[in-house]
């Protein structure tokens, strides 16, 4: 009882503790297959330290939500990661207080506090950025929904733990359409969601063609240190939902044995280097699209998603 | 064996008119149509008196209402070579490998188009279907100018389009006799097994193929692309379009007519009769319309379609109207296009409005357009008239009145309009002063000969042909 | 094969179903031409791989045979007629302008799709196997949305693609249901095949002299005025 406690927090840490490297090992893979050198894979680290110890610069003309909302995103991945399975495939103490559409909804809490703080910030770039966010996902909730409900409609559950255990009892079920597309389906929705290419440019600095970087331009000191961090929380649970709920539990500790547990770090670590393996060449290979193409791309997830959908649904 | 050699004949031809010259070519091509309406005629009298001629093992085999079908495309075939002759020649300027192609081109077509009755597996027969469409696409497209590749591009779609539906409801009803332990998949399997058929799989094969193959004889609302192939097409292709074209895709849908019956009950009836009217009338109502007289001609295919699926629909003693129907209709119908080939050698346009006195430019052409335009609208003494009398006698006798009014309706309206256009251009002052435009002598001798028939039917209808014809409606499942 | 085997083959035909319909969406909403007939090749590929996993499932050495001439006329020889018969600049026109916007196009295919599920049910509920009860919707669905392409595309080689890709659909259909066909019809289908794609790709290049441009839904010079 007391080590489901322990492994949750656990979980927890591991995320907050191990995300800017995560981005960090994104952004180097990005640059060498560029040709280029990189920076080092702690660089994110130095960045964080950095800007929590520099001063703070706050508009007069904004309000409390300019001032909570870093906070805000910060939080809203660490609940989501009290949710789903990170390290043990067996549910954890706070697993049953919310499902994947829970989940979701406090994620996407997290993002509509900033988008409503880079309005507030009454920077023009800002406000421009929270309206094209929100164009985008205004057209990747019904993606999402659809994906939610078809693997809740095969694994007969909402809540993470019993969906992932679907896909290898029995093993064939990993090649089920409705596991492949949603699959598909939710790849395109991370590269959405996350402002990857060919959605949005995350290394660009042209803010006129900015989607999600303006929304953070306002903020300086701890603000901007506290908003960094929570992106790459956010990649990170992304990307641990699409691992380990939606492909594959492998790697994951199946008893409460310490050992196990402390030995899924690795293992788990290793599955997202696989994941960012598949994005950089996705990233690489792909140009950003025009604003008004961005529909087209997720009209294209919507379909992939109500495929797996249909092909559920006729009983195989 | 007269099968196989009516297959071979065509193909042979074609190999030959691909060496040599457009003369030579066309006398060959002449001379090969003659061989295979002889053949023609010995497979019908075969099928007639033994029930079947088959041929390969059973590949190819014809029953009564087959060979009635390939009897008018040899027939067709025959007359439009002998037209083709004069028409080609004196047409238009095409390019030399545009003429080169022709001869070759209309042998391919009318072999796919001979092989529709004879083939037996089903499957193959859905291939012949297709094929000639393939094999007439650039026969449409001979002109060469952007009308004509607009309506033969639509052509080739709309029709391949319906072919692929088609297709898969010919392999529901594979599936369909398989299920019920058929063992082969002809006409006559078919109908064997058809009462074990499971429902949903029948239906949904008949109605695939209702509107995949019905979309390439014509039926409204599927029939957009046929005023536009043929009018654009040369008149002796109109002829073979549609003359004997869309008869071969309708006699497959046909076909399906008596399997729906013996599978129990008479529900398909409505869908034939419904898609018949609905042609008739949508026909009749644009026959008022219409501008180009070779589209007139092709409208009055569409609402002949109709009368005879409504001929089919109605059932029992309307089934020898039907094929009465299709048989005056595909003679009619070529006489038809002949008359207006000659109208546009005369007079260049394709206009109604610029076609003014052609009894005093071109007597010869205005008696065949006369005659023609008649002939289609279904006036006495010719054997339009008769065969549309017997549908609707029959109807009336099954006490089928609204339909048979509605159909007696479409066809008045079709009537007055032909006549109101025809007699427009033949009658009246002459647009200008021209010495008496003669057609080429082919072009008369085909008229002449294909007038004959339409004549006689109307008079008189010989005891063998009577026989065929009887035959054949007992095949569509008519009591005897 | 052992039974052990067959929910694996099960799956992996409604993978390559589902895959089949994602094509087909492809083709529907594609704008390169280019593209669209990789789509079209990526679809037959999809076809192959689906008639060799029935083969397998079912023991059956004619759907291997099927798979082959599949393979060989649809992925290998009419995309190389097609390339050789339209010429080479068509293949880099794009189609910016189509009847409907391309979201509203995928939602309509969508809704076609779920369609052809509606459609089949009646048939489906006899109980048909489960490669049929893949193969028999998304096939349908795919002639569907091949027939849609062929109505709102402008481009002659998109409508052509479109007919091609029913033929897709209509084979994959054929595939589980009609496996046992006489192989002289499967082979005269597939020559079928060849002839369509050649047929329209001499029209397109003969509309492509005469007219300069090959918009062929925009030309509507006749019609009743």
């Amino acid at each position: 009882m007391e080590e489901r406690i322990l492994y949750n927090l656990l979980q927890v840490v591991v995320v907050v503790g191990l995300s800017p490297l995560v981005g960090g090992v994104l952004d180097r893979l990005k640059e060498i297959v560029q040709s280029k050198r990189g920076p080092s894979v702690f660089q994110p680290y130095r960045d964080i330290w950095k800007l929590l110890h520099k001063d703070e610069i706050v508009s007069e003309e904004s309000t409390w939500l300019f001032r909570a909302t870093p906070y805000v995103a910060f939080v809203a991945p660490i609940f989501v990661t009290l949710l789903i399975p990170v390290l043990t495939r067996y549910p954890l103490f706070f697993a049953f207080m919310g499902d994947m559409l829970g989940g979701g909804f406090v994620l996407a809490l997290g993002g509509f506090f900033v988008a409503l703080a880079a309005v507030d910030g009454a920077n023009p770039y800002g406000t421009m950025g929270a309206s094209r966010t929100r164009m985008v996902g205004f057209l990747a909730e019904p993606v999402f929904i659809i994906v939610f409900f078809t693997v809740s409609f095969v694994a007969g559950s909402t809540i993470p733990y019993i969906v992932q255990s679907v896909w290898i009892n029995p093993l064939s079920n990993f090649f089920a359409p409705s596991h492949v597309l949603t699959m598909l389906a939710f790849l395109m929705l991370i590269l959405a969601e996350d402002a990857r290419i060919p959605v949005d440019n995350p290394s660009g600095h042209f803010e006129l063609a900015m989607i999600d970087k303006s929304k953070a331009l306002e903020y300086s000191g701890r603000g901007a240190a506290l908003m960094k961090w929570a992106g790459s929380m956010k990649l990170f649970v992304l990307a641990i939902i699409f691992l380990n709920v939606l492909v594959t539990p492998w790697g994951l500790a199946e008893s409460t044995a310490p050992g196990e547990v402390l030995l899924a770090i690795p293992l788990v670590l290793f599955k997202v280097l696989l994941f960012l393996l598949v994005l950089v060449v996705v990233e690489s290979s792909l140009a950003k699209l025009r604003l008004f193409r961005i529909t087209e791309f997720l009209g294209a997830a919507f379909i992939t998603s109500v495929v797996a959908l249909a092909t559920s649904a006729s009983g195989i | 064996m007269e099968l196989i050699a009516l297959l071979l004949i065509p193909a042979a031809v074609a190999g030959l008119s691909l060496v040599l010259d457009h003369k030579r070519a066309a006398v060959v091509t002449l001379a090969g149509n003659a061989v295979v309406l002889a053949l023609a005629v010995l497979v019908a009298k075969r099928a007639t008196d033994a029930g079947a001629a088959s041929a390969l093992g059973g590949w190819l085999s014809c029953d009564p209402l087959g060979a009635l079908i390939l009897l008018l495309v040899a027939f067709v075939g025959l007359t439009s070579a002998l037209f083709s002759g004069g028409y080609i020649r004196g047409h238009s300027a095409s390019a030399g490998s545009a003429r080169r192609n022709y001869y070759p081109l209309y042998n391919l077509f009318l072999l796919s188009m001979l092989a529709v009755p004879v083939l037996a597996n089903i499957a193959l027969v859905w291939i012949a279907v297709a094929l000639t469409t393939l094999t007439s696409a650039f026969l449409v497209a001979y002109e060469d100018t952007s009308e004509a590749l607009e309506a033969a591009w639509k052509y080739v779609v709309l029709t391949t389009l319906g072919a692929v539906v088609a297709l898969l409801g010919i392999l529901f009803l594979y599936w369909g006799t398989r299920l019920a332990g058929g063992e082969e998949f002809t006409w006559a399997g078919l109908l064997a097994a058809a009462p074990g058929i499971p429902a949903p799989v029948l239906w949904m094969g008949f109605l695939l193929v209702l509107v995949g193959f019905g979309t390439k004889a014509g039926l409204a609302p599927m029939h957009t692309w046929l005023p536009d192939a043929h009018s654009q097409a040369p008149a002796s292709v109109c002829a073979l379009l549609s003359g004997v074209e869309t008869t071969t895709a309708l006699y497959v849908v046909l076909r399906l007519f008596p399997v729906l019956e013996a599978a129990g009950g008479t529900q398909a009836r409505p869908w034939f009769l419904v898609f018949g009217l609905v042609s008739a009338g949508a026909a009749a109502l644009l026959l008022v319309y219409v501008r180009d007289y070779k589209r007139m001609f092709a409208f009055s295919t569409i609402e002949h379609m109709g009368i005879i699926m409504v001929a089919v629909g109605l059932g029992g003693t309307a089934h020898f109207g039907a094929v009465f129907q299709i048989v005056t209709h595909a003679l009619a119908k070529s006489f038809g296009f002949y008359a207006a080939g000659a109208v546009l050698l005369a007079t260049g346009t394709q206009e109604i409005a610029s076609v003014r006195g052609l009894s005093r430019t071109a007597p010869a052409t205005a008696l065949a357009l006369l005659f023609g335009g008649l002939a289609i609208a279904g006036a006495p003494p010719f054997a339009v008239f008769m065969s549309e009398f017997a549908i609707i006698k029959a109807g009336i006798d099954a006490g089928r009145y609204l339909v048979v009014g509605l159909l007696a309706l479409f066809v008045v309206i079709a009537f007055c309009a032909l006549m109101q256009h025809v007699s427009r251009m033949v009658f009246g002052p002459a647009s200008r002063d021209r010495p008496a435009i003669v057609p080429p002598a082919s072009c008369l001798a085909a008229l002449a000969l294909a007038a004959a028939p339409i004549l006689l039917l109307g008079i008189y209808l010989p005891d063998g042909l009577h026989r065929l014809l009887a035959a054949a409606a007992l095949a569509l499942g008519a009591t005897p | 094969m052992g039974a052990a085997m067959t929910p694996y083959l099960v799956h992996l035909n409604a993978m390559t179903g589902g895959l089949f319909l994602l094509a087909a969406f492809a083709i529907v909403a594609t704008r390169q031409m280019s593209a669209c007939l990789r789509w079209f090749v990526a679809q037959s590929l999809l076809l192959t791989a689906s008639a060799a996993v029935i083969g397998i499932g079912l023991g059956s050495g004619h759907l291997a045979a099927v798979a082959v001439i599949t393979f060989l006329t649809k992925v290998v020889v009419t995309p190389w007629l097609l390339r050789r018969t339209v010429r080479r600049e068509l293949y880099s026109r794009r189609e910016i302008s189509q009847v409907f916007n391309i979201p509203t196009s995928l939602l309509i295919a969508a809704a076609l799709t779920l369609l052809a599920y509606g459609v089949l049910y009646p048939v489906t509920a006899l109980g048909v196997g489960a490669f049929a009860a893949i193969n028999l919707p998304v096939g349908l669905a795919g002639l569907f949305l091949g027939a849609y392409t062929v109505a709102v595309r402008r481009e002659a080689l998109a409508q052509l693609i479109g007919l091609l890709g029913m033929e897709n659909g209509a084979f994959l259909a054929a595939v589980s249901i009609a496996h046992d066909l006489p192989l002289i019809a499967e082979l005269a289908a597939a020559f079928d095949v060849l002839v369509t794609a050649l047929v329209i790709g001499l029209l397109t290049r003969r509309i492509y002299d005469r007219v300069g441009g090959t918009s062929v839904g925009l030309l509507d010079a006749l019609r009743e005025r």
